[in-house]
């Protein structure tokens, strides 16, 4: 057993979940999503509670979250810059707006800066191409985003502002 | 049945075949990867596509059940182009490796690239590199080479059960992994470079050494436990390089213990040349040393039960002419001589138990013990076939058991009465069952599981070591003999008693000794108690392994022995004679498995010493005893063996499957008897990894072994309230012992479950012990 450990209310919603499908293997995605609201990030053995509370085996589990770009496995800053790069947005330059970005920040994509503020990850199409180049920070989406509004942002970030 | 069209041949093949199966069974070609027999069909490597007749698209063949009439076609210029993009596809990101891969020669991806592909790759793209990983102590990977089939996965999901590899991420980035690196704990480990079609996974011992097309292939029979696979041993000049299974064998894997048993063929532990008083010797001097020590003397005679049935034959001659009443104990952990109900061996082929309706098993660590009949119950379970078991510990298995009771060993009698008494209650009889019932006393709850399994149309009984090394054994296999009597389980037509033996050959054991048997404790009694002047060993280690290591080391202080055999064991230190023989892999002979089935070795493996087939030792014994030789060739041998064993002589090659022995039986009443026992059973574990002195001398399983070990002393927490890390002082009718003492909920309350070797090996023959206060 891992020291990892869903609280009683979590352990009802999710009890509630499973019941709507006909195996509880079928709630690994949203069980995870949760997982990953309550613990910022899925490490295995956050993984492992999740294997063990659906009675799956940790191999499936795995299999899934490395499948979903979406889930992080890793701990990521208070603040998450995914870029997309996409066709619609590299044809709207995304490439070079993920370099600068990543060159304020003195970091590479998929890294965290070394105060824990930002991290930033390249991710694939977005299904907003209308607005490329799309930034999603934080869950919101942030549409034809210049490097003006990258200093914006790392400059709310940094002082604890909402972005 | 349906009928089909292959390639205009009309074959006909069970409903419900698919179209790959159906051209493997008529001996079509169809290139294919990820598609295993005895694995779940994933359908993802694409090779397999056929033509069908007014079908728009090629269907992959592996998933496409054959239909009525159905016209395949397995050759057409569209599929030499499919397949040509296929091979294409599965080669982007492929090393050109072939030179350098362990798989070269061996290889479908290299067979087909040829045969197939288009010899030249258009993709001039960056190509993907992957970490390789260790998997287990056996398999080590090329992962880059992976062409992701899956079969691994699978393997490790359905065979292994361990479900502990498989396929992260997703697209390009999509690789094999194990949960974390270092995984794969399962005895079969061994397989998965087999399994794997191309060079990713790999034989680790075996890896960067040699090449396919250099080795010679020498068939032989494991002797490692009593399953007895067919093994294709290869060598290359001298040196031993792998073992492999043979294709189409009845068991489809080998287990890592037979597989990697062979380094101990060709280490500093086997006995090439003979010795005396410690000094190497020539033949004739050791051969000398050995008459002088046996000539006329009262001898007790132990054997190993791993020689083939011609060298057992030779003991048997040799103990009829020159030893005439000399005891003989071929096994190193029966404790009760008398002869069972139903002896040693199955009843049933491991098909029929996995298919019975019903599958009992009693006391037995049956994944250490018989890696592959636990496989066959494994598959019994997944396809929900109802397997229960009853014994002293929830040993170790990698499927779910629908039930399973823990008793102490001393519970079986009370076990098998309350089986008995409710199988009665249902108007189910056999003579006898009164009689035993009458001297019992005691019932308990784990005969509701036992009878209500028996009541089964089918039912096979796997009896293990807890019932067969019990001291009372005889009196419950007369037991469970009566109640598969009472439950319509005729020996004639609906037989499913199975008693695991202690190694290989027992039905030719139990037909060569049975008379003479004794249990080797008796005759290191014997010994001690001045009866004999000497023991001839031949190829075990009673002090290595078994129960009764005590007992061995104070017999050799009064009596001298001589040793024959092919490997050294602990025991060898004492012995003033020892005599190199041939080993299993080494010797042309017959070899009886536990389900009776025969098989004979014809090509073995060059002998690099001096060692002799143990045949040609028995006669040479006899010889220099003053004897007339009774065979002077492996045929007249045969002739010996055949009368000793007349079963024998219809078997012959081409119907190896189609014989089985019997093992022997006895319909004499053996009723239970009443002993008084101090307050905790000792039950003594066996490991596949360390017993036995070939798997002791293999470096290979040791290291593997190392990974599994429990700790020496282990007991379940409510046993006397009994801590992890305390030290308890246990009495024994020899005397006291203190041990450190670990603890597990998987054992049965009120059992002592014992290593048999390392600091408890000294109470492995103590049936029970009462412990004397524990301090923290
Ligand atoms: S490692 Fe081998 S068996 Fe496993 S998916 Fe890759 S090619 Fe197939
Ligand atoms: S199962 Fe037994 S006979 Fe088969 S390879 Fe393993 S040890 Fe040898
Ligand atoms: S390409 Fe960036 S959102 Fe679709
Ligand atoms: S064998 Fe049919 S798709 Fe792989």
């Amino acid at each position: 057993m891992s020291d990892v450990q869903f609280s009683p209310q979590r352990l009802d919603e999710i009890l509630t979940l499973v019941k709507r499908y006909p195996k509880a293997q079928s709630a690994i995605l949203p069980v995870l999503h949760m997982a990953m609201e309550d613990f910022g990030h899925l490490s295995i053995p956050t993984q492992q509670l999740v294997a063990d509370t659906l009675g799956v085996r940790l191999m499936m589990v795995r299999e899934v979250v490395t499948f979903y770009t979406m889930y992080r496995e890793k701990p990521c800053g208070r603040n998450l810059l995914e870029v997309c790069t996409n066709a619609g947005c590299m044809l709207n330059g995304a490439d070079e707006l993920l370099a600068k970005l990543c060159e304020k920040l003195k970091i590479q994509p998929g890294e965290t800066t070394d105060d824990d503020m930002f991290s930033v990850i390249e991710v694939e199409c977005l299904g907003a191409c209308g607005g490329a180049p799309i930034v999603q920070i934080n869950g919101d989406y942030h549409e034809n985003v210049t490097e003006h509004h990258l200093d914006d942002v790392i400059a709310k970030g940094r002082t604890h502002d909402p972005i | 049945m349906t009928t089909l069209f292959i390639n205009e041949e009309e074959v006909t093949v069970a409903a419900g075949t698919s179209i790959l199966e159906a051209c493997r069974q008529s001996n079509v070609d169809v290139p294919y990867f990820c598609y295993h027999p005895e694995l779940s069909v994933a359908a993802n490597c694409r090779m397999c596509l056929v033509n069908v007749e007014g079908w728009p698209k090629p269907p992959a063949s592996c998933c496409t059940p054959v239909s009525e009439g159905m016209k395949v076609s397995t050759e057409s210029e569209a599929l030499v182009k499919d397949r040509e993009m296929a091979m294409e596809y599965l080669l982007i990101h492929h090393p050109l490796d072939c030179p350098v891969c362990d798989q070269g020669g061996e290889c479908k991806l290299q067979d087909y690239a040829m045969e197939h592909g288009s010899g030249k790759g258009r993709y001039l793209e960056e190509k993907r590199i992957i970490k390789d990983k260790q998997l287990g102590p056996f398999v080590t990977t090329s992962m880059t080479r992976c062409i992701h089939c899956t079969r691994c996965v699978r393997f490790a999901d359905e065979i292994a059960g361990t479900g502990d590899m498989g396929v992260l991420n997703r697209g390009d980035h999509m690789e094999i992994s194990s949960v974390v690196d270092e995984c794969l704990s399962s005895e079969l480990s061994g397989n998965l470079p087999d399994i794997c079609p191309v060079g990713a996974l790999l034989d680790g011992p075996s890896h960067d050494v040699s090449r396919p097309w250099e080795m010679t292939r020498h068939q032989s029979t494991c002797t490692q436990c009593p399953q007895g696979c067919d093994i294709s041993i290869e060598s290359r000049g001298q040196d031993v390089m792998r073992i492999q299974p043979i294709e189409g064998s009845p068991e489809p894997w080998l287990c890592d213990r037979g597989r990697f048993v062979y380094d101990a063929f060709r280490n500093e532990s086997r006995l090439l040349k003979p010795i005396s008083k410690q000094e190497k010797v020539s033949w004739n001097d050791a051969i000398n040393d050995s008459i002088a020590l046996l000539k006329d003397k009262r001898i007790g005679i132990i054997c190993s039960p791993d020689w083939s049935v011609e060298g057992l034959s030779a003991i048997r001659l040799l103990r009829d002419t020159a030893f005439k009443n000399a005891p003989v104990a071929f096994d190193l952990h029966r404790r009760d001589k008398r002869s069972f109900a139903f002896e040693e061996g199955f009843s049933q082929t491991t098909q029929q138990i996995e298919d019975a309706d019903q599958v009992v098993i009693l006391g037995s660590d049956l994944r250490q013990r018989l890696p592959l009949v636990m496989q066959r119950i494994r598959k019994r379970v997944l396809a929900d076939k109802p397997v229960v078991r009853i014994g002293s510990m929830r040993y170790r298995t990698n499927s779910e058991l629908q039930k399973d009771m823990l008793i102490r060993p001393r519970d079986w009698v009370s076990v098998i009465a309350s089986a008995i008494e409710q199988v009665m209650a249902l108007g189910k009889q056999a003579a006898g069952m009164q009689a035993w019932l009458d001297a019992t006393q005691d019932r308990h709850e784990a005969g509701k599981v036992l009878a209500d399994a028996l009541l089964a149309e089918t039912c096979s009984l796997l009896v293990g070591e807890e019932i067969r090394c019990h001291n009372d054994a005889a009196a419950l296999i007369h037991g469970l003999d009566l109640l598969m009597r009472g439950c319509g389980h005729a020996e004639a037509n609906n037989d499913g008693r199975n008693l695991i033996p202690e190694g290989m050959n027992a039905q030719a054991l139990t037909a060569l000794f049975a008379k003479d048997r004794m249990s080797v404790s008796d005759i290191f009694e014997d010994a001690n108690q001045g009866k004999l002047d000497a023991i001839l060993l031949i190829g075990s280690d009673p002090i290595g392994d078994g129960l009764f290591p005590v007992q061995a080391r104070e017999a050799l202080k009064k009596v001298a022995l001589i040793q024959i055999g092919a490997i050294q064991g602990e025991i060898s230190d004492q012995a003033s004679v020892l005599l190199p023989a041939s080993a299993y892999s080494e010797v042309e002979g017959t070899f009886i498995n536990m389900e009776g089935r025969v098989r004979t070795a014809h090509h073995p493996l060059e002998v690099l010493g001096d060692q002799r087939p143990l045949w040609k030792i028995m006669m040479r014994l006899l010889q220099a005893l003053g004897q007339d030789i009774p065979a002077v060739s492996l045929e007249e041998l045969r002739i010996h063996m055949h009368r000793f064993i007349p079963e024998l002589t219809k078997v012959d090659d081409k119907q190896q499957d189609a014989i089985f022995l019997s093992s022997a039986r006895n319909r004499k009443s053996i009723l239970p008897t009443q002993i008084t026992l101090r307050t905790l059973d000792v039950v003594s574990r066996y490991s596949m990894y360390r017993e036995g002195m070939w798997a002791r001398s293999s470096e290979l399983l040791r290291g593997a072994g190392e990974r599994q070990k429990l700790a020496d002393v282990i007991m379940h927490p409510d046993t006397l309230a009994a801590q992890a890390g305390s030290i308890a002082t246990l009495d024994t009718d020899h005397g006291q012992y203190q041990f450190k003492i670990d603890v597990r909920d998987d054992i049965s309350p009120g059992v002592l479950f014992i290593s048999k070797r390392g600091i408890a090996g000294d109470i492995s023959n103590v049936v029970s012990v009462d412990i004397n206060g524990g301090s923290a």
